[in-house]
């Protein structure tokens, strides 16, 4: 545990040294900023055309619904979409710069298992993007109580909120194998460019009606609420994320490291 | 006796590309053995097996009495080393990046990272971020995090690169220093010969992944190619007067002969005598060492790089 919790420290200083707080943070605010604008704008058409913030041939209709259970609806499936792309970017980064900045080399003939230096990471990874998921959440509270949405109770305000921040812990879970792509990979670039192969994946899969079995559409789907998951869909998405731990582990234990 | 670095029979190959092959090595306790060879020979390929980075395809090294295999704990509390260019985390300071070498190596004190500040002479630099530090600081923060937990082995690869004149006299100071008063072993790469024997004790030679000689600094003196070479102005006459006394002269493309028997290496007054004898007195006489470059590619057949030339307008 003192090892463990040495590693931690390791990585949390990382991570709070570099610029990378900043700018996940800065995207954890514009998300649920960008939502409050459209549902602000589908609200007040006419003041929003007044303002110049729209065309008058702008068609908000989409939005017909504009209360707090649509509002934490919407958010809950930025939170699964928009936030996984976060999501993988930090755990990216967090296993990815230590190829990037060749300081992969020096944790390598250490006297501390790499078992622990990778779960350190993972859980600084997830922290990590824990925090932005609470960022997204605030903000969004934030916003809207800012423009008056109705049918705002606090049980609907608690279970918006919850479904929310489960949302972000699924999406955060299914990041995971990402940090085995970034250790292949040897950098950010491959991690980055399946997120964007992934996210069509979810959609293609996700239109062919076999989204409950597909991991990362799990988090889209449960935050939607429309559709009652099985547990088989959860129990993917766990295993998903925890072969995606193991995998990692197992490439840093067996992978000549040349770099 | 139980030696800090063994290899038997390593090899590496990467498919048709052999990097490494029938490495057997032995580095004695306290001793500083340096390995050298040309850029690719393996030297790197070979640290980076000695340190478990990198799998064998054949044989096995063993590091303070431990085989090494990848993603072990053991042997590396008492190892440190300095694999190729020194890297460290850009944001953190010089502090930061010892104090992260200090936590991945428990049981060193805290005290220790300020004392190898202060060792290294990065006192200036201690809480500047890495990123922002020269080349041979950099080197020395490499080395700082080797020695920041008092290892009893020492592997540095090319550990001269990016240091000045006299940061490169300070680096080797510390290194004897060290295996002087507390017995530290050092393994180092090389392919700066004159480096090597101002510190080495013994060097392995490596070529194409073999290892082609091992011999001690000594040897190495004794190797290298010696010869008098002897100038005059009539060279037929003098090469005429050297071959009647038995000497055997090979006349070079600069208009010199060169002698490489011990008898005229050993007496070269005799040669001088025997050709003013003979009416071909010499205009110079100087016993020629090989220098060790030359020895280093004679032995590993390679040709050293043109002079560049140089026109005038």
């Amino acid at each position: 545990m003192p090892e463990l919790s040495a590693m931690i420290w390791i990585e949390q200083r990382k991570a709070l040294r570099s610029r990378m707080p900043l700018g996940t943070g800065i995207a954890a605010l514009v998300l649920p900023l960008a939502i409050g604008f459209l549902i602000f704008v589908a609200r007040n058409p006419r003041l929003s055309q007044q303002l110049g913030l729209i065309s008058a041939k702008a068609n908000l209709g989409g939005y017909g619904s504009t209360d707090w259970p649509a509002y934490l609806s919407l958010l809950g499936q930025l939170m699964a979409a928009g936030g996984f792309f976060l999501f993988v970017f930090t755990i990216s980064w967090v296993f990815g710069r230590e190829f990037v900045d060749g300081t992969v080399k020096d944790m390598l003939a250490v006297p501390v298992g790499r078992a622990s230096i990778l779960l350190a990471k993972f859980i600084v990874a997830g922290l990590w993007s824990g925090a932005q998921a609470l960022v997204i959440l605030a903000v969004a509270l934030v916003m809207g109580a800012l423009i008056g949405l109705p049918n705002g109770s606090t049980a609907v305000i608690v279970h918006g909120s919850a479904v929310l921040l489960l949302a972000g812990a699924l999406s955060i879970l299914t990041a995971a194998p990402f940090a085995l792509f970034a250790s292949v990979g040897r950098g950010y670039l491959l991690p980055l460019g399946l997120v964007g192969l992934t996210a069509l994946l979810t959609n293609l899969v996700s239109l062919a009606g076999w989204g409950e079995y597909f991991p990362w559409a799990v988090p889209g789907l449960y935050a939607q609420g429309k559709l009652a998951l099985a547990p088989i869909s959860y129990a993917i998405l766990l295993v998903t994320g925890l072969a995606g731990m193991a995998a990692t582990w197992w490439w840093w234990k067996v992978a000549d490291q040349n770099r | 006796m139980s030696l800090p670095i063994e290899t038997h029979d390593l090899g590496k190959h990467y498919g048709d590309v052999r990097a490494v092959e029938h490495l057997s090595l032995r580095v004695a306790q306290g001793e500083i053995y340096a390995f050298l060879g040309l850029n690719g020979a393996g030297k790197t390929t070979t640290i980076r097996m000695l340190l478990g980075m990198i799998a064998p395809t054949s044989g096995y090294a063993t590091v303070l009495n431990t085989r090494v295999r990848p993603g072990r704990r053991e042997p590396w509390q008492g190892v440190g080393y300095l694999v190729e260019t020194p890297r460290a985390y850009p944001e953190l300071s010089v502090r930061e990046n010892l104090e992260v070498a200090r936590r991945l190596h428990p049981g060193t004190p805290p005290a220790a990272v300020g004392q190898m500040i202060e060792r290294l002479g990065l006192a200036a630099y201690a809480d500047r971020p890495a990123g922002n530090l020269s080349l041979g600081n950099a080197q020395r923060l490499g080395l700082a995090k080797a020695l920041l937990h008092s290892p009893r082995l020492l592997l540095l690869d090319e550990p001269a690169n990016g240091l000045d004149p006299a940061g490169i006299v300070e680096i080797r100071e510390l290194l004897l220093a060290l295996t002087r008063e507390q017995g530290l072993t050092v393994f180092m790469s090389s392919h700066i010969l004159a480096e090597v024997a101002r510190l080495a004790r013994r060097v392995g030679i490596i070529h194409h992944g073999r290892l082609l000689q091992e011999l001690d600094i000594e040897a190495l003196e004794r190797n290298r190619r010696r010869r008098l070479l002897v100038r005059a102005r009539d060279l037929p006459a003098a090469q005429a007067a050297l071959a009647a006394a038995g000497h055997l002269a090979e006349r070079l493309p600069d208009g010199s002969l060169a002698l490489t028997s011990a008898a005229a290496l050993d007496a070269p007054e005799e040669i001088s005598r025997l050709l003013v004898a003979a009416g071909a007195p010499p205009t110079q006489l100087v016993v020629d060492e090989e220098e060790l470059e030359q020895y280093f590619l004679r032995l590993v057949g390679a040709q050293p790089a043109p002079q560049a030339e140089v026109h005038y307008a």
